[in-house]
């Protein structure tokens, strides 16, 4: 058996464990195991990998405060610059516009 | 996609930032859960505050055309993975197409679900997972650990269908071959 036949094998006995195989497919894995232990305790292996991976993968973490702190915090931040910075923008342009009208270039758009 | 996410989502692309806090504390165990997965409980922190940030910088972007939860696990995976490729430090398990040798199987005589709740076997599997192709990684945690269909594991990676079960099937015999090394150097 060469290198790529055995990730092959290797990948379908996966597949078979997972029941992601066809069910033509499904035989002829199973016709592998019969016939080759090696291939049965693959398969077996495989079988308590996934689970085991479905059993972490059941757990919950518990957050670290400081990640929902740290998060909220940045938003309130941001909200506040943001705010912050379109009411300067918004005097900025306030002013601006009145100098020009001070100047006599424009007369104010909400004067008929 | 639960109304009250869409909601909140919306409220805070107004800049509504009680809202988004909601959505925080609601979604933050996702966050958490899949970072501290894929790249490690050190480096799950700081990822999962940087996906909070691109949530909030991005919120707008989010239009509801699939479910919050699945809009978050895409900027989790992608912060995650980036975090990953910016780390040259840790050297990653690459496959070859060239394997020497079957994985020697697992010695484990107890019950699967048993063998979860034992600390070692699941440090064993959480150190041979660090050895998987972080993508891999990424899609086998979402299919296996996440439970997810791999339509929703080729949507979240952004890779069609085929790709997505490449993926994890590439995953877990990677997997499977770094505990076997696991086991025998133990």
């Amino acid at each position: 058996m060469i290198g790529s036949d055995r990730w092959e094998i290797l990948e379908k006995i996966g597949a078979y464990a997972a029941s992601e195989l066809s069910a033509e497919e499904n035989r002829e894995v199973e016709q592998l195991i019969l016939e080759d232990p090696e291939m049965l305790r693959l398969a077996e292996s495989y079988l308590r990998m996934i689970a085991l991976l479905g059993a972490i993968g059941d757990e919950s973490p518990e957050v670290p405060e400081a990640v929902i702190n740290h998060a909220i915090r940045r938003a309130y931040v941001s909200a506040f610059l943001r705010q912050a910075e379109e009411l300067f923008v918004g005097i900025g342009r306030t002013y601006l516009d009145a100098f020009v009208y001070y100047l006599g270039l424009r007369r104010p758009e909400n004067i008929g | 996609m639960t109304f009250t996410d869409h909601n909140l989502a919306q409220r805070a692309a107004t800049g509504d930032v009680e809202a988004f806090a909601q959505l925080v504390r609601e979604h933050s165990e996702l966050v958490y859960r899949v970072a501290m997965r894929i790249l490690g409980y050190n480096d799950a922190q700081d990822a999962s505050q940087e996906v909070w940030i691109r949530v909030w910088r991005n919120i707008k972007q989010f239009r509801g055309d699939s479910a919050f939860s699945t809009w978050l696990y895409k900027i989790t995976v992608n912060t995650c993975l980036s975090t990953r490729r910016k780390e040259q430090a840790r050297e990653a398990w690459e496959l070859n197409n060239e394997l020497s040798y079957l994985p020697v199987p697992l010695s484990y005589e107890d019950d699967p679900e048993d063998a979860a709740v034992a600390g070692e076997r699941r440090e064993e599997l959480l150190r041979a997972l660090e050895r998987v192709r972080a993508e891999h990684r990424a899609a086998l945690i979402l299919r296996h650990m996440e439970g997810l269909s791999y339509a929703e594991v080729a949507q979240i990676l952004d890779v069609p269908n085929g790709t997505a079960k490449g993926w994890v099937s590439r995953g877990r015999a990677a997997l499977l071959v770094a505990l076997s090394e696991e086991e025998k150097s133990r």
